[in-house]
């Protein structure tokens, strides 16, 4: 059956570890049918999340990899991406939103706006996605909805507006009422499945009608007709809930629905806001590049007949073979058509098409424009654009943050080695920010990532998924080098005793550019250099910011600049002006004062007030710039760049300085020069390190 | 940084003398916290502590006044080290931010002693941002004074004015005149068409009337000479 685009939403439902955005998605399952029993996150059953379908998620209770599925909810068929929490997860986020065109921002009500939750909607706003808020755990004890919507308003600049207030709170949490139809919602029933609406209780009504004005006073902004009837003094819910959705959509409104998921209470509602007020595929314009036309920007119809633009946004080598998950924005897949990957060309067949459930899989003949499903066994990267044989458009790419943090493995034994590069394969392909290479010196396969935890993870996965016995070395920070000076160089590559010989020289300047990784110039005039080996020149300058001399890490921030030389009519060679360009940086890099940088990570605490001075001195022994202080009703958060190196071991250390009671977040900043003392250490261990290897050699 | 607020007095721009007041007058909008960042430029370019303070902005939002400030100045000057300058001045702000009815002078001196004892931070210059100058200040002021004076402080504030408070005859509003005995410098800046002025209305040393400063309007930066030289 072809679904009606309008009654489609895909969404994405993201929050700060611990919010219960796993749980919530379980009831949404639950209550659209797709499970027929409830089972809680941290697996007390033995069954876990059905979103949390890796052993790994299970065991911690957070949710890692981005696992899709789609449930009907009163004819509206919902496409759900649960998405991590955690910072270092960020690329599953930040892919997970590319595709979707609404979102639930999950909050607790206790907790309110944390610092993850910033980082969340950051992401959000860069993708531009409308989204409801949903304050869960309103039955804690400390809930305080209302403290949370101003939070969302000072903290992240949402306009949230209260749709319900809730009916008592903490242990007396009963219920909710809906502002737009002005009805008391109760969820009776073992599993909160039948909805009992009744009169507003009379000790609310103030309350309501408070909330309610403010709630037509915001939606009026985006509907005459609402602005007329509140006027008027008659609102229709209708005239309301449309004004709602207007506002939803110019990310004007963040309407703001209340709950306890684990409680069953307030989920369905939360539902119907979904359907309400979050975009349908084509309420949203999406646009790709003309690879064919200079790259001009294409806007998409969301319209099966036109020609199709897909995205490959994951990857997963599960157990029904290579999985690749696709968002159509235009055009349609069925079986058996020939679609061309954008990036290399390539035609491939589509085999199969089917939508998941968790890990659960069901065969589609078709995907329609603004659907998410997934294709089998077609080679492709994350992140990669298929498209019809007649256009070459490609979806805009990715930010994808570099790797800060590298990690040694050794596989134990050779079947480890077999099952570890397996998985290597694997995660590489799923995931961008994961990387992995063999350190030619010693052999020894490294791995890099955003975080010690995203590495942790994946080594734990390694293990488990793949039964490849490895063990790791202490983290590495992946340092840079660069220079601080200019220098001229003048280097003769001369090789010119018997057989054939070799000649090249190359003059010219070496200049520091920061923001840049490399530079290369060429202004030879006269032939000095003839044409042809300038390339080599330059190959030869740019296989050197691979190791610096420093540490052995690559060096950016280098611009070469060439203006003079010599070849040989005979003796002169690429290879001979390659040498000659290696062997002037080796010359001139000394000069040019090299430098370390350091990956500096912003560090965001969130504490008590009582422990802010701790948590800053803490922050300043691990040599780290405190940008600022923020108190916030009862909680302070300290904002902080630390350099990398710094870290290791800090939630250990942080948690025991505050009681627990302080929690943060951290993601990569930018690199900055290391101080010279630092540098010096890190210039004295490297030697040793090399030294150690020679005698072992 | 060759900071025409400089000419204004002191020497070498060090306009307030230590423990004293200094204000920067404006309505809503013009240009208060961009004045106050470039005077707090000014000071971290010459190795100096600020310590800013801000009712109503979140870090970030302080952080992004920054550098965007920083970005024109580094434009105009031609400044071609702006990468190591940044990370020099860097480690000589900080940034505090309450919430308005947070703020008192008891929280604010416990939270500097935070920073002293732990050898974190030492303020020299202090910005205030977001004061609200319409309720009751002086006694405030007052107690800011002693905290300044004890610790030998430059303390400059943000001065919220309304165009209905003030005119031709009355050009300085009476929220500030009220405690303007309090401050050793004012400055206030007034919208002329598209132009805003910069007018010094309090100077420690003796006002040099041939001095005509503007916020340009496209940086924020403030200038020496008419608009549109």
């Amino acid at each position: 059956m072809k679904p009606d685009i309008q009654k489609t939403r895909n969404i994405g439902i993201s929050a700060h570890i611990d919010a219960g955005k796993t749980t919530l998605t379980e009831r949404i399952l639950f209550y659209c049918q797709r499970i027929h029993a409830i089972h809680d996150v941290k697996g007390k059953d033995g069954v876990g999340a059905t979103m949390d379908f890796m052993e790994l998620e299970k065991e911690r209770g957070i949710t890692i990899a981005s696992a899709a599925t789609y449930c009907t909810w009163k004819n509206h068929e919902i496409n759900i991406i649960d998405t991590p929490g955690h910072v270092d997860f960020t690329i599953e986020v930040e892919r997970s939103l590319r595709v979707l065109d609404g979102g639930i921002l999950v909050l607790c009500s206790v907790g309110g706006v944390q610092s993850q939750s910033i980082t969340v909607d950051r992401q959000m706003a860069r993708y531009k996605v409308p989204a409801v808020a949903f304050i869960n755990k309103c039955d804690r004890s400390g809930a305080d909805p209302f403290r949370v919507i101003r939070q969302l308003r000072d903290k992240l600049s949402h306009n949230a507006i209260a749709v319900q207030v809730p009916i008592g709170l903490e242990a007396n949490f009963d219920g909710v009422v809906d502002l737009v139809t002005m009805k008391a919602l109760y969820f009776d029933g073992d599993s909160g499945e039948t909805i009992r609406e009744g009169e507003i209780p009379a000790d609310l009504m103030d309350m309501v009608e408070e909330r309610r004005e403010e709630l037509i006073d915001a939606a009026s902004m985006y509907s005459d007709d609402l602005m007329e009837q509140a006027l008027e003094g008659e609102v229709t819910p209708e005239v309301l809930m449309e004004a709602i959705r207007l506002g939803t959509l110019e990310r004007g409104i963040t309407p703001v629905f209340m709950g306890s998921a684990y409680k069953n209470k307030g989920v369905q509602p939360l539902l119907d806001g979904v359907t309400k007020y979050l975009p349908n595929p084509a309420d949203v314009t999406n646009t790709a590049v003309d690879l064919e036309n200079n790259e001009e920007p294409v806007d998409l119809v969301t319209d099966s007949s036109k020609p199709l633009t897909a995205l490959a946004f994951k990857l997963e080598d599960g157990r029904y073979g290579q999985l690749t998950y696709i968002r159509v924005y235009q055009g349609s897949v069925s079986k058996g058509d020939t679609i061309v990957n954008a990036r290399t060309g390539k035609k491939v067949k589509v085999g199969r098409v089917a939508r998941m459930h968790a890990d659960q899989m069901e065969d589609l003949e078709r995907l329609e424009a603004g659907t998410i499903g997934a294709l089998f066994g077609v080679d492709c990267a994350s992140g990669d654009t298929f498209c019809s044989p007649d256009i070459t458009y490609s979806m805009t790419s990715m930010h994808v943050p570099e790797p800060v943090i590298s990690l040694a493995i050794v596989p134990e034994d050779n079947k480890a080695q077999i099952n570890m590069s397996k998985a290597l394969n694997r995660f590489t392909k799923e995931d961008p920010t994961f990387r992995t290479k063999v350190d030619p010196e010693t052999s020894e396969t490294i791995i890099s990532g955003m975080g010690e935890l995203h590495l942790e993870v994946y080594v734990e996965r390694m293990r488990r998924e793949y039964s490849a016995a490895v063990t790791t070395g202490n983290p590495q920070v992946a340092y840079r080098e660069t220079i601080t000076q200019m220098s001229e160089f003048n280097y003769t590559h001369k090789k010119q005793t018997g057989g054939s010989g070799q000649y090249g020289r190359v003059a010219g300047f070496v200049d520091p550019v920061p923001g840049e990784d490399f530079v290369f110039e060429s202004k030879i005039v006269g032939g000095a250099i003839p044409t042809q080996y300038i390339p080599a020149v330059e190959k030869g300058f740019q296989s050197c910011m691979e190791k610096g001399a420093l540490l052995g890490f690559p060096i950016t921030g280098v611009k070469i600049v060439i203006n003079d030389g010599q070849s040989h009519s005979v003796d002169s060679s690429e290879m001979a002006f390659s040498a000659a360009a290696r062997g002037a940086f080796r010359e001139v890099y000394n000069r040019c004062k090299p430098a370390i940088l350091e990956p500096i990570m912003k560090v965001e605490v969130e504490t008590p007030p009582e422990f802010q001075g701790a948590v800053m001195g803490l922050l300043n022994q691990r040599r780290g710039i405190i940008l600022g202080t923020q108190e916030q009703d009862t909680l302070c958060f300290v904002e902080a760049e630390v350099p990398l190196a710094e870290m290791f071991g800090y939630s250990t250390v942080l948690r025991s300085s505050t009681q627990g009671k302080a929690q943060f977040t951290m993601e990569f900043a930018s690199y900055r020069k290391a101080p010279q003392s630092v540098a010096d250490d890190l210039i004295e261990k490297a030697a040793k390190e090399k030294k150690d290897k020679t005698k072992v050699a | 940084m060759k900071n025409p607020l400089r000419l204004i007095g002191g020497e070498a721009g060090h306009i307030l003398p230590k423990g004293g007041f200094g204000a920067v007058l404006a309505r809503a909008g013009v240009g208060k916290t961009a004045v106050l960042v470039q005077i707090a430029l000014d000071s971290l370019l010459r190795e100096t502590n600020v310590l800013h303070i801000s009712l109503d902005q979140p870090v970030s939002k302080v952080c992004l006044w920054y550098e965007e400030v920083f970005n024109h100045v580094g434009k105009h000057y031609q400044l071609n080290n702006t990468v190591d300058l940044w990370d020099a001045i860097l480690p000589h702000r900080f940034i505090m931010t309450f919430n308005t009815e947070g703020f008192s002078i008891p929280r604010l001196e416990e939270r500097i002693t935070d920073l002293t004892e732990q050898g974190i931070f030492y303020p020299q210059v202090v910005l205030v941002d977001g004061l609200s100058f319409d309720q009751e200040v002086r006694e405030l002021l007052n107690e800011m004074k002693l905290v300044a004076r004890e610790n030998e402080l430059k303390v400059w504030f943000a001065v919220r004015i309304h165009r209905e408070d003030i005119s031709e005859e009355k050009p300085v509003p009476d929220n500030f005149t009220n405690v303007a005995d309090l401050f050793d410098a004012a400055l206030q800046l007034s919208p002329q068409g598209p132009q805003v002025m910069v007018n010094p209305i309090k100077t420690p040393g003796e006002l040099d009337e041939s001095i005509s400063l503007y916020l340009d309007p496209a940086s924020l930066l403030i200038k020496d000479g008419q608009p549109g030289e």
